[in-house]
């Protein structure tokens, strides 16, 4: 999936992009905002990430002239965050608004949120150690067996899988099902997560979830 | 302007007449005329000058008492010279140029001030916005190459993020351009968003957090409301106590729709209660933990009234506060049918 930034900020711009590309984008930087919109066009991104203050030309006339050619999602990224200023946008063809400073897992959210609506595309297969899970239909797959998950075994295995072979502090699966408007106390978690294993044993894969005591989990 | 006085003004005048009247008697006895013939030429000297005399008065009273009663009935005296009539006469015409001249020099001053201080604001809100890039950058940077000094720096930042959000509804509180929208709202929607801002500070406090029906619709603006929250939780988790926890709660009835954030937290002493919305007032808990700037309180409580909304705060020594904002439902605010 490629995306372009449009940012004029350039420590922001590479955190930005090393970010992205973690998580399995294809992000491309213009540095040239003098020809912003034929740059962007000719990239064919599948999601645009738009700041508002730019050099020469203003996001809002950006967002505008890009939507008289083309209906690639757009994410507007910008500091300034009145009503006003969101409902602007909006108005100019923006397909979202996030402000800055943001959190970095709501945005994720909001770009994997908008490209699956705008391309339908299936992003939601992750496999890791014989185990695939399929987040659009909410089961795991190991061996011959399906595993019938609830929403929030979903999002942690998610989580774990995304992050295989490194830590996951308990705060940060909190966090990720915080996002998701699932407000979970620390013993909602650790039951949780004590299913979420039980099920994953039952049809085989034993021990695939692995406690490090007082830091967190990791698959 | 009572007529006394404005003998008393006149007392030279009248001085001067009377020895001119002395002087002209004395001049016809001199003369040889007679006393009735005297006496006719002093009445008549006598009777014009009284009456150009008291025409004088009445024409200045009833300007000067109209002025006086235009300027009882004012509750902006210093529009008074806007309002003042041209006087027929030459000294009230003084006064009312003068009037007007004071007038016009103080609108210029006050306009220089008026400038000055929108210029310092939009300087003030041109900064938050130009600080939150590297903000944002910085916090990026964390994420990325993350350590266990960086995540607490990470904290620090959060906090420095706080203090600029909390200058900027500053800035916007005092703005007299309106730059909010009050719109239909879940509250839902907003207590949602407010916590998963803070869901990094509530989860790490380990505090409980237990949010009841809040299902409701509200009419206010979102942006101003969550900020509102914001404080009200960053409050919360600031002075806790033991088994730290937040509960979110709503009532309903008629007209209006209260959402009370209730915490277990040391609490405020009755001495201070009273006075949480002043500015920059600290109190007991402010000394004793430190780092009180007497402002996000006193801001929610500006915010609110701006919005139309009312705030206010229950709260008992080592039980716990309680916040509860009052939203009302009126289609009046809305400006809806």
């Amino acid at each position: 999936m490629k995306i372009v930034l449009i940012e004029d900020n350039d420590s922001l711009r590479q955190e930005l992009t090393i970010f992205l590309s973690r998580y399995g984008y294809d992000v491309k930087v213009p540095d040239d905002f003098c020809n912003i919109v034929e740059f962007v066009l000719e990239e064919t991104a599948h999601l645009i990430l738009l700041d508002i203050n730019l050099p020469y030309y203003d996001g809002n006339y950006v967002c505008r002239e890009l939507r008289k050619a083309s209906s690639v999602p757009i994410i507007i990224i910008t500091s300034r965050d009145s009503e006003a200023d969101e409902l602007m946008s909006i108005n100019m063809g923006a397909d979202d608004f996030v402000t800055k400073p943001f959190n970095t897992q709501i945005l994720l959210a909001r770009i994997s949120a908008l490209l699956k609506r705008a391309y339908n595309n299936d992003i939601s297969m992750i496999e890791w150690k014989d185990l695939k899970l399929d987040t659009s239909k909410g089961v795991a797959v190991y061996g011959k067996g399906e595993i019938e998950l609830t929403r929030n075994e979903i999002k942690i295995l998610h989580l774990l899988m995304k992050n295989k072979d490194t830590i996951v502090t308990r705060e940060t699966v909190m966090n990720e099902l915080w996002q998701s408007d699932e407000f979970v106390d620390d013993n909602t978690l650790t039951v949780n997560i004590n299913r979420l294993r039980k099920k994953l044993e039952q049809s085989g894969a034993i021990d695939y979830i692995k406690t490090k005591r007082g830091i967190g989990y990791m698959v | 302007m009572k007529f006394r006085s404005f003998v008393k003004d006149k007392s030279f005048f009248l001085l001067g007449n009377i020895l001119l009247l002395l002087f002209i008697v004395l001049m016809l006895s001199v003369m040889g005329i007679n006393l009735y013939g005297s006496l006719f030429i002093v009445f008549i000297y006598i009777v014009t000058n009284a009456s150009v005399f008291i025409h004088e008065f009445f024409r200045k009273q009833s300007y000067y008492n109209r002025l006086l009663s235009i300027l009882k009935e004012l509750d902006k005296r210093y529009l008074i010279s806007e309002l003042a009539e041209e006087p027929g006469f030459a000294e009230g015409q003084i006064l009312y140029d003068v009037l007007k001249i004071t007038n016009k020099s103080m609108n210029d001053e006050i306009a220089v001030y008026q400038r000055a201080s929108k210029e310092y604001r939009d300087y003030i809100e041109t900064w938050i916005h130009e600080i939150k890039t590297p903000i944002a950058a910085a916090k990026l940077m964390i994420e990325n190459n993350r350590t266990d000094v960086l995540t607490s720096i990470e904290n620090e930042i959060d906090n420095i993020e706080y203090y600029v959000e909390q200058t900027l509804y500053y800035a916007k509180s005092s703005n007299t351009e309106k730059d909010y929208i009050i719109k239909k709202v879940n509250l839902k929607d907003i207590v949602y968003s407010a916590v998963k801002k803070n869901s990094k500070l509530i989860i790490e406090n380990r505090i409980e957090l237990k949010i009841e029906e809040i299902e409701k619709i509200v009419y206010t603006d979102s942006k101003w409301t969550d900020f509102i929250i914001n404080q009200i939780l960053f409050n919360a988790v600031k002075y806790k106590a033991e088994a730290p926890k937040i509960i979110f709660h709503t009532e309903e009835t008629e007209n209006k729709v209260s959402l009370m954030i209730s915490d277990n937290g040391i609490g405020i002493c009755e001495n201070d209660l009273g006075r949480v919305f002043d500015k920059g007032f600290t109190g007991e808990n402010g000394r004793r933990y430190g780092k009180s700037t007497g402002i996000g309180l006193y801001l929610c409580k500006k915010l609110c009234d701006t919005l139309g909304m009312n705030i206010s705060i229950r709260s008992e020594t080592g039980k716990g506060t309680t916040v509860i904002l009052i939203f009302p439902k009126n289609n009046m605010i809305t400006m809806e049918p």
